[in-house]
């Protein structure tokens, strides 16, 4: 058993969470005992941080004290009464007796009542030996029941199973109300109540409803929360306590959660968030906790399979015989076309370790440049923005940083439903009172949600972010309201100038650009003000600042914008792309632009070079090789012919559908490494089975470049781990790749790479995780940028002019069409499609405003027709107001949505990040499937019925 | 084998010229956007805009042309 497997045992639990930290301490006597806290400790907290377990069960870390179950009563010297531990504050002097027999008899009473109201199947209970209760009534020795269990009592209470993931048994209950605090203050979403008073006093979801119809979003708080088995895990009502854990990364979002995987022998059976986790400090989402059964899901692909072309069934072989065949395919095709006409697409899904390799096997054994990576269609604007206007192509900040902010943009980004864990830390903050001012076309939760309203909602067009960022810094300079010394201090003064000169021209006014991006010029100024007024101002952006023809001139914008606010270097400010894919920020840091070796330096610097290929063994080549779109271009032309493709899909994920399919059709090998046939596998004439984040080792790096080590709980179903095939691959190719572990690569990234040479295995189990830099400068990693001085020195102010896109409505397609994510999938749905999580979303939808609805004479529910210039396709309608008339929002999680289909290959100038965001489109009522999902479904099942004689007989069955 | 989709060049070329047009030295700007096209396009790409404008059959914009003029001569690609 490796050291990182622990005998399972419940997550230690110091009573109430930490006070805000400050410097003063404070001393006191607990049991005899001096004891030091910082103040604003609680007695409990205090008594636990020396070892002394006070009895609790309202109580816990997580949430504030509530002073309800009155267990952990104590004695203090000069104060009346038994008062409660979690809610009295730890004070100097104050002389604290945790057990006497006064405490203890009153304790068993408190025990005794709630007892004699509790169900006692503890022998069959799904949390027997594993229940706050249970443990509480053995530590105050309750013996019996005097009042016996005939009274009045919740036994035959209902349960309500309408969540697929946990069980809610309200005869457990002892009304803690550590769910309902959970709700509000861990997650933010105020689902649950206490309805009733004394015994009628219930848990209660929503307006008394079932879990699944309620408003809660299923992020589990409540379960975790829960000191009995009232809100219990089904997968633990199942099997039964795990038995032992490993710590490991969440493999969904760029949010990056650390998670103790509870399992008993390879089976999981929890995924618990780690209190300890420096992303997450203990949260999670619904995907992250419940969503892990498509790794075990009869879909996975456990033989590797080849075939000639597509249109005939699979083979399936052996490991050996697949990469023969694989190798044979690419070397006889370099033969024939050239060594440009072959490449590959590393995975943000992927460790780093395993983006790594490929981008080594195409520069090193495919002998070109021709790499790329999904971050292309999602966050490459973020790479080229950063790296131009501040020198490193990455967020600036923690998210722990938040919690200082004083007032927060968020721009093109949708947290509560893309980064859900990250969302909740931010609505805590603008619960403590930071100010919001939201730019989104589209009223996302954040706007108005419980206990949380934007100051500001900046509604504008799709297509008009850079703009809308003009106008925010032209107000703040114009009006004088700019940080000069920041400015003069920290940033290139010849850039300033002509960017100043620039922004401050009227054309960029709000007055200005107020017809073109629909935002009213009175709350801009407004917003402008609020902003340049805070000592901590904050920028959140995602891919709604990306996905457009001038992504990377936003991105650059929204560095100016902090810049001339004097907002980056410290703690409560700065950029923060939110990262779509749990491993984007990693895959980019990996070298898997074309463009870029590892550590985001350009090949055509030869003393780079010089140093891999003195590693590596191998040339390279000085100059950039194909982004994805060319290398689909090229395809088509008939220049590119073969394509690695690693955990990605981008026959679903990429836009204008027909061109990818029509690419992927034109080449004469693809090898794909997934876990799943994935839409791209389906062109696929070499299948490579790959492994989930639970039959592996390695690391992601998070949005905060937080690497975090992914830990292997079970044997990879096909009996390699991703790094492996990858290494065996190459080793077909004749270049040798001979790691025997993935530390090696990582120690082959850290001696290659500035930014990554303090990092190691042995460092990441010490610390847990280091956000990078890490190296000499900063031997612990690097949690805030910029202190002090930018990377590239002199911050960068670039000019942002506005150019407005090509794609404009007409009167054939009057609709603009934006695109967005939901809180329940993720990305291409692969995983999330295949677990429980359907239930929330089974279906991409079309939201379309009432009015745009009422002129087209489509209701909500009705099936309409979606055309743009690229394609068509039918999705269901919807009717909301969360959009303007004009605009239409819909999904991508589900394949025969083809939402794709629709978009089109317009992208951003700097970078080709395609323009996923806006696209002018036409709706109207229809009856049936488009054209295109005809040929699709058509397609899938022929190509379901050649996996299915692939398989042997057995597995036919 | 076809050639290379010339077209969606000039569009892509035209585009980054488009965002890369503010102030009043246009060598400046070409020379900008010229590195841009050397640091990202590979060599295939760049060739056949070169062999474009050279056969003057393109639409590139003033600006964007001015940048391609700039382009170093390519050697054959791999």
């Amino acid at each position: 058993m490796s050291k990182a497997y622990k005998t399972y045992q419940r997550a230690a639990d110091l009573g109430t969470p930490a006070p805000n930290a400050g410097t003063k301490l404070v001393t006191l006597t607990i049991d005899g005992d001096d004891v030091t806290v910082p103040e604003g400790t609680t007695v409990l907290r205090a008594a636990a941080l020396n070892g002394i377990n006070i009895p609790k069960l309202c109580a816990t870390d997580s949430v504030e004290p509530f002073g309800s179950c009155r267990l952990c009563l104590v004695e203090i010297e000069g104060m009346r009464g038994l008062p409660a531990s979690c809610t009295t504050e730890a004070k100097a002097g104050m002389k604290v007796t945790t057990q006497n027999a006064k405490v203890a008899k009153t304790r068993r009473n408190v025990m005794e009542l709630y007892i004699s109201d509790h169900p006692l199947d503890c022998l069959t209970c799904a949390t027997n030996g594993d229940c706050e209760l249970q443990d509480m009534a053995g530590a105050v020795g309750l013996r019996e029941v005097r009042y016996g269990y005939a009274g009045e009592n919740h036994f035959e209470a209902k349960k309500d199973t309408s969540n697929p993931y946990f069980t809610f048994d309200p005869s457990k209950c002892i009304v803690c109300s550590r769910c309902v605090r959970a709700c509000e203050e861990v997650q933010g979403t105020f689902a649950l109540t206490i309805q009733g008073r004394g015994f009628e006093s219930k848990v209660s979801p929503s307006q008394n409803q079932p879990f699944l119809d309620s408003e809660c979003v299923s992020c589990g708080a409540c379960v975790q929360a829960c000191p009995t088995a009232t809100l219990t895990e089904n997968t633990i009502i199942a099997a039964g306590k795990p038995e032992h854990s490993v710590i490991t990364t969440c493999a969904y979002c760029g949010v990056g959660c650390s998670f103790r995987a509870e399992m008993k022998g390879q089976e999981v059976v929890r995924m618990m968030p780690n209190k300890d986790g420096h992303a997450n400090h203990g949260h999670s989402c619904v995907k992250g906790r419940f969503a892990f059964g498509y790794a075990t899901h009869k879909d996975r692909i456990k033989k590797p399979m080849v075939r000639e072309t597509i249109h005939e069934p699979w083979r399936e072989v052996s490991w050996d015989e697949a990469f023969t065949f694989a190798a044979g395919k690419i070397k006889s095709i370099q033969a024939k076309y050239g060594k440009g006409s072959v490449g590959g697409i590393t995975s943000s899904r992927c460790t780093n370790e395993e983006t790594y390799l490929v981008q080594k096997l195409v520069r090193a054994a495919f002998g070109n440049n021709n790499v790329d990576t999904c971050a292309r269609v999602c966050h490459s604007p973020t790479g080229y923005g950063l790296k131009t206007t501040l020198g490193e192509s990455a967020g600036t900040q923690s998210f722990d940083s938040v919690m200082k902010s004083d007032c927060v943009i968020v721009i093109g980004a949708n947290p509560t439903d893309a980064h859900p864990v990250f969302g909740s830390q931010m609505k805590r903050r603008l619960r403590e009172g930071a100010k919001l001012i939201v730019v989104d076309p589209r009223e996302i939760d954040l706007v108005r949600s419980p206990h949380v309203q934007a100051s500001y909602h900046l509604q504008l067009r799709p297509s008009t972010n850079v703009a809308v960022v003009n106008a925010l810094a032209h107000v703040i300079v114009t009006e004088g309201l700019e940080k000069k010394d920041f400015i003069a201090e920290r940033c290139d003064a010849e850039g300033y100038e002509t960017w100043r000169e620039f922004i401050v021209d009227p054309q960029n006014s709000p007055e200005n650009v107020a017809k073109e991006t629909g935002v009213d010029a009175r709350l801009l100024r407004e917003a402008a003000r609020l902003f340049a007024s805070v000592p901590n101002g904050a920028i959140y952006y995602g891919l709604g600042v990306t996905e457009h023809s001038q992504g990377s001139t936003t991105v650059m914008a929204i560095a100016n914008l902090a810049m001339c606010t004097g907002n980056l270097g410290r703690e409560g400010v700065g950029v923060n792309p939110l990262r779509g894919q749990n491993n984007v920020q990693g895959s980019c840091d990996m070298g898997s632009f074309p463009h870029e070796l590892p550590g985001y330096r350009h090949v055509s610097n030869a003393a780079v070079r010089e140093q891999f290929e003195k590693e590596w063994g191998v040339r390279l080549l000085a100059e950039p090789g194909m982004r994805i779109p060319n290398m689909f271009d090229a395809a088509v032309a008939g220049q590119f012919k073969a394509l690695y493709v690693q955990g990605e899909d981008v026959a679903q994920s990429d836009p204008d559908t027909h061109h990818v399919t029509n690419a992927l059709s034109s080449l004469e090998c693809m090898i794909v490494q997934d876990i799943f046939l994935n839409e791209t596998a389906k062109f696929a004439t070499v299948f490579l089975p790959g492994s989930s984040f639970l039959e592996k080792n390695g690391t992601f790096t998070n949005a905060e470049r937080r690497i975090s080590p992914v830990r292997k709980v079970m044997e990879p179903l096909a009996g390699l781990q991703d790094w492996e095939v990858t290494q065996r691959l190459a080793q077909a190719l004749g270049y040798p790749m001979n790691y025997s572990h993935p530390s090696e690569i990582m120690d082959e990234i850290a001696r290659l790479t500035p930014t990554f040479t303090g990092v190691s295995y042995a460092k990441l189990d010490e610390l847990g995780s280091i956000q990078w830099p890490c190296n000499a400068n900063a031997v612990n990693g690097t949690p805030t940028m910029h202190i002090g001085e930018f990377v590239r020195g002199k911050g960068l102010f670039k000019v942002t002019p506005y150019v407005p896109t090509d794609e404009v409505t007409t009167r054939k397609y009057p609709l603009l069409l934006t695109t967005g994510r939901i809180l329940s999938q993720y990305n291409v749905g692969a995983q999330t499609r295949r677990t429980e999580n359907v239930q929330w979303h089974d279906e991409d939808v079309l939201e379309i405003h009432p009015h745009d609805a009422e002129n087209r004479g489509i209701e909500d529910g009705d099936w309409v027709g979606l055309q743009s210039r690229a394609g068509e396709t039918v999705l269901r309608a919807v009717l909301s107001e969360r959009i303007q008339p004009g605009v239409v929002y819909t999904t991508f999680h589900h394949p025969f949505s083809g939402a794709n289909v629709v978009t089109t290959d317009n992208s951003d100038w700097a970078t080709n990040c395609p323009e996923y965001k806006v696209t002018a489109v036409q709706a109207y009522k229809v009856t049936g499937m488009s054209d295109w999902q005809k040929k699709f479904t058509e397609f899938t099942d022929e190509q379901l019925e050649f996996l299915r004689r692939a398989r042997s007989p057995e597995a036919v069955g | 084998m076809k050639p290379m989709d010339v077209d969606k060049l000039v569009r892509m070329a035209n585009q980054i010229a488009a965002n890369s047009d503010y102030g009043p030295d246009k060598d400046k700007l070409a020379a900008a956007v010229a590195d841009h096209l050397t640091r990202f396009w590979t060599p295939p790409m760049r060739a056949a805009i070169i062999e474009g404008h050279r056969r003057k059959v393109l639409d590139l914009s003033p600006l964007a042309a001015r940048a391609v003029e700039k382009l170093a001569p390519v050697a054959e690609p791999a």
